[in-house]
């Protein structure tokens, strides 16, 4: 919506009718509802969460009662304290075992995933390409159960529950993301790029390693980064193959404790975990931005939605 | 009983499976399963009817002898222990430890199946294992426990209670000894609620809507409708009869509804101390142990534990057993031994498990007078002839089984 | 690297003797020779074959399998010619038989994810629009603000909810104070509504983000002539945003009930028994003794449900992209 359609709708409106009903039929007003409605959206959205965090530093016990700041769960408890806790100790380096492991397999394989759908048009690519946005929408409880059947019945002997078992289901479950990612991206970059280098006497494999790659970069990075971060809040697969408590990470804690008698303690590694994420992803964003300095256009603010669209 | 499925594999069909299995699946193990008959026993066992009182059971041996007596003990070795989470006393490995230079490794499993899923298929080799009695049969039937030697383990007969002499459920002690024994009934919130409301309405008290959200039953389906036949005065906990069950489901759901309780297996001893829930049924054993898990400044004297006083109500013990896969078998039955020692098993019991072992030292008067159990709770305390006057819930076949589960199934779904 | 490269591709290039090996990518005109592109689809499709494809097969094998005599573990029968289908049928049974007591989860998980996905929509749309075509100069800021809620655990996202929904938590007091609710809702016993709306708490970030995509994509001057030629907004909207959003609508609520209708978690923090859905069934028979057929049958059902919409959604994506072609 230009900017001067709107100023011109705001000279427009002084043609007929009462103020109020005026203002409202006027279709090129600033939308104020819609404004107002996607703030208390926002609002909504985000404000329990901050609210949460808010009480990982409550004095007392409660979750939902306001006793006073402190830094109780989170180092002064000797018992229950979060950096305490060996068990919540050890499920947050599960969860970044975990996410960063499916994170260094699962992109490069879904990249060049991605880059062979986008130029491969036989029919086993539609069935491939079927196959992924299938994995990608479907239920995570049925990939969850399938896996669990399969490593308990027909890989019995060679694959046992715990980590091993889950990082092959994470990375299973993940692949999705960095396909339709770097796919997206690849969609805007046309042939010529390689086509070029070849004539300059490149082979397919330095063409490809050299002139499409680096193109690929900040989709790539982005990648990463929603991989990461979507791995480490994943819970369903991560559940059902869990074997003893050292393989049960963060999201798995917070599950059994939810549904038991939490503490704040549980509040104070959540958003541990939030902010490992938020890490993760401002890395990949700077990054990013590093990479595709001669490719952004100008527009503020485009960085972070050309990020959001990689 | 083998369903019809089981019945229909022939000879000719066994090899088709078993080439369609090399074909499908490049394991040996999985071709030697496919050779044995998918849906069959493995040969040379009989399926064992389940142990009643009434019916007790002597397990076979299946032609295997105990280890020898003189066999000399694994001293620097590390014997492998399988067990729930926090169901021994650390205090107590260390002191085995130190008397007999043999170390110990805890590993735990989250419930019953994956420990035994994970014990058949080989991943963990445990040297003791922690069993309730109504998977012996199975375990035995499965060849996954070796028969113990009694020369090792003197102070089974020497300590414990006469009634667990020759139990109806393993004759001679073949492969278990008893770990310890728990009651079921209701423990309450004595801040909140009357003792002599409780006394007077017993089981009830947990349909009662004046307590809506405050109510937990346990998430175990034996458990529950167990003690949902219990209060329609239906006795047998190991019933087969559909309108039974059903009565009991119904009266479940019943419950659910009337007071939205949480079904969770841990309320007993999470949200009922930390007083988010007032009325949980509970394990006699989670009671004791809540005077660790009330928060500080709270004293003991809010718990209450009701169970009915005709003593009539469901009542169980758990065993130990030695894996037949036991890499230090002269090991594991020292530790055994050691365990049944009445210093060690009470420690256990007092300091940390809040389980009672039924060792004859025990005197039930005493440990309410002596402050191991809280004096509010009385009724925790388990006597001998509990398991007279009260009933246990004990192993089903399969279609039994799976009409319990179908019950519990209809409760929890929201049907 | 090969450096054999083949002779030109010229469009109209003589075709290549059968069976040859060299060939060329007319679509992508340079030179790759043909193994190049399936060499690197190589790697995930066995992947996906092995990781998701084979344990959809067991789960067919499982269902259709029997249970160990001693243990009742579920044992898959592995060859279609062996397959008991008596377990499948008994869970039909317990959702169209007499004892159907697993109907009413049934039916109630198709119309909390309608309800759900429904809500989606009215909130999520006219956000999505107003960040699209409105958001100027503070769409990054928005657009961070939409995203975030991916990056913050789903689980913490419903703990937080679980905190401020207790009876002594903050919606309870702020209904007191407002004289709406003088006695505190008890609104984590089992209330549809709580589940619902936790269900769309999750799952909306899922559904801006693809229909504000499809938003920020749509011709923007069509909408201006719409308006130039005296459409009301509301006639504007309807003839001219709404069928060009429609794409995205469909991606939008596509991406967001297809996962709703295995969710079982969301139940698990904010529910209770009485308002079980589909996905408890599994996780409730997964994990128990002696049921495997039954839990293959219900994830295999589960499938079948989902197949027919999501079918449908490619078919229709498809057709949409050959028609922008």
């Amino acid at each position: 919506m230009s900017e001067i359609a709107i100023e011109r709708g705001a000279e427009r409106s002084t043609e007929r009718g009462s103020g109020l009903g005026r203002w409202l039929r006027n279709p090129w007003r600033r939308p104020v509802f819609l404004a107002g409605f996607t703030w208390a959206y926002l609002a909504w959205s985000i404000l329990p969460v901050l609210i949460a965090i808010l009480f990982s530093f409550n004095a007392g016990r409660s979750r939902s009662v306001w006793q006073g700041f402190s830094m109780r769960w989170w180092t002064g408890d000797p018992n229950d304290a979060l950096f305490h806790d060996p068990a919540l100790r050890q499920a947050i380096v599960q969860s970044l075992r975990l996410s960063f492991i499916t994170m260094i397999i699962a992109v490069p394989l879904g990249t060049m995933f991605a880059i062979a759908l986008d130029r491969w048009h036989g029919r086993p690519a539609k069935t491939a390409n079927f196959g992924m946005l299938f994995s990608f929408v479907m239920p995570e409880i049925i990939l969850g159960v399938s896996l669990y059947l399969l490593f308990t019945n027909l890989f019995k002997g060679f694959v046992h529950l715990g980590t091993g078992a889950q990082l092959l289901g994470l990375i299973t479950f993940q692949l999705s993301y960095p396909v339709i990612i770097v796919r997206a991206r690849l969609l805007t970059i046309g042939p010529e790029y390689e086509e070029a280098a070849m004539d300059l006497g490149a082979t397919p494999g330095q063409a490809l390693w050299r002139a499409l790659l680096p193109l690929l970069f900040p989709a790539i990075f982005a990648s990463f980064a929603i991989t990461f971060a979507d791995t480490i809040d994943d819970f369903v697969t991560v559940n059902y193959l869990a074997s003893t408590a050292a393989s049960q990470p963060l999201s798995v804690k917070i599950y059994s404790a939810a549904r038991g008698s939490p503490t704040p303690a549980v509040n104070a590694a959540a958003t541990f975990m939030l902010i490992s994420t938020m890490m993760a992803i401002g890395v990949g964003f700077l990054i990013y931005r590093v990479f595709s300095r001669g490719q952004r256009s100008g527009e503020a603010g485009a960085g972070v939605t050309d990020f959001v669209n990689a | 009983m083998p369903s019809p499925t089981e019945r229909r594999f022939s000879r000719r069909q066994f090899l088709y499976r078993a080439a369609g299995a090399a074909v499908a699946v490049p394991t040996l193990s999985a071709i030697l399963a496919a050779c044995a008959k998918p849906g069959q026993l493995p040969s040379g066992v009989t399926l064992l009817e389940p142990a009643r009182q009434d019916r007790p059971v002597t397990l076979p041996l299946y032609g295997r002898e105990p280890i020898a007596t003189d066999a000399p003990l694994e001293e620097g070795a590390t014997l492998q222990i399988y067990n729930w989470d926090s169901y021994l006393y650390k205090k107590t490995l260390k002191e085995f430890t130190a008397k007999y230079g043999v170390n110990i490794e805890y590993t735990t499993y989250n419930n019953m199946e994956e420990g035994i899923q994970k014990i058949s298929t080989g991943q963990i080799k445990p040297d003791v294992f922690w069993t309730d009695i109504d998977k012996i049969n199975k375990l035995v039937m499965a060849k996954l426990l070796q028969p113990l030697n009694h020369d090792l383990i003197p102070n089974l007969e020497k300590n414990v209670w006469p009634v667990y002499q020759n139990p109806f459920y393993d004759q001679h002690w073949r492969y278990t000894v008893p770990y310890v024994t728990w009651t079921t009934g209701v423990g309450y919130r004595r801040d909140h609620i009357d003792d002599a409301e409780v006394a007077a309405k017993g089981y009830d008290i947990l349909w009662d809507p004046q307590y809506n959200g405050k109510v937990s039953i346990y998430d175990d389906y034996r458990t529950a409708l167990g003690m949902s036949l219990l209060k329609n005065g239906i006795y047998d906990l190991n019933t087969g009869s559909e309108a039974d069950l059903k009565l009991a489901a119904d009266d479940l759901v019943r419950l659910l509804d009337a007071t939205n309780a949480r079904v969770s297996i841990n309320a007993s001893y999470s949200a009922f101390p930390a007083d988010e829930i007032w009325l949980s049924q509970a394990w006699s054993g989670d009671m004791v142990g809540d005077q660790y898990y009330l928060p500080k400044g709270v004293p003991t004297s809010v718990l209450g534990y009701w169970y009915p006083k005709e003593r009539n109500g469901e009542v169980n013990n758990d065993t130990m057993v030695i894996p037949a896969s036991a890499q230090h078998p002269v090991a594991a039955h020292t530790f055994i031994n050691f365990m049944l020692d009445k210093k060690y098993a009470f420690e256990n019991f007092a300091d940390w498990v809040g389980y009672q072992p039924p060792q004859n030292s025990i005197n039930p008067t005493e440990l309410v007078a002596d402050g191991v159990v809280p004096k509010t709770i009385p009724e925790a305390v388990v006597r001998q002839d509990d398991f007279k006057k009260g009933h246990l819930l004990l192993e089903l076949n399969r279609d039994t089984d799976q009409l319990w589960f179908d019950a519990w199934d209809q409760v929890t779904s929201g049907g | 690297m090969a450096s054999t490269v083949q002779e030109p591709a010229l469009p109209d290039a003589p075709p290549e003797p059968k069976g040859s090996k060299v060939a060329h990518e007319e679509s992508s005109g340079v030179w790759y020779p043909k193994w190049y592109w399936p060499s690197f689809a190589g790697p995930a499709t066995i992947w996906l074959a092995i990781f998701f494809i084979l344990p959809l097969y067991v789960v067919l094998s499982v269902a259709f399998g029997t249970s160990d005599p001693i243990f009742g573990a579920p044992l898959p029968v592995y060859e279609p010619w062996y397959w008991s289908s008596s377990s499948f049928v008994h869970v039909i049974g317990r959702f169209f038989g007499a004892a159907a007591f697993w109907q009413p989860a049934l039916l109630r998980t198709f119309v909390f994810v309608f309800l759900a996905s429904l809500l989606c929509l009215l909130i999520g749309f006219p956000v999505a629009y107003y960040v699209a075509r409105y958001g100027g100069k503070h769409k990054g800021l928005y657009l961070l603000l939409l995203v975030a809620p991916f990056w913050i655990s789903y689980l913490m996202r419903i703990f937080a909810w679980q905190s401020l929904l207790t009876s002594d938590g903050i919606v309870n007091s702020i209904l007191r104070i407002l004289h709406i609710a003088p006695n505190p809702i008890d609104w984590l016993s089992g209330k549809p509504i709580t589940v619902i709306l936790a269900l769309v708490y999750g799952y909306i970030p899922y559904l801006i983000l693809p229909v504000y995509a499809g938003i920020d994509r749509m011709n923007v001057s069509l909408l201006e002539a719409g308006r130039d030629l005296g459409a009301s907004p509301w006639q504007t909207f309807r003839r001219v945003t709404l069928p060009q959003s429609k794409q995205a609508i469909l991606a939008g609520l596509v991406i967001v009930s297809l996962p709703m209708f295995g969710d079982y978690y969301t139940n698990d923090l904010m529910g209770s028994p009485k308002t079980s859905m589909f996905g408890n069934l599994i996780d409730k028979t997964i994990t128990q003794q002696g049921q495997g057929p039954r839990a293959g049958s219900l994830v295999l059902i589960l499938m079948v449900i989902l197949l027919i919409p999501m079918a449908y959604y490619l078919r229709s994506t498809r057709r949409a992209a050959e028609g922008e072609a």
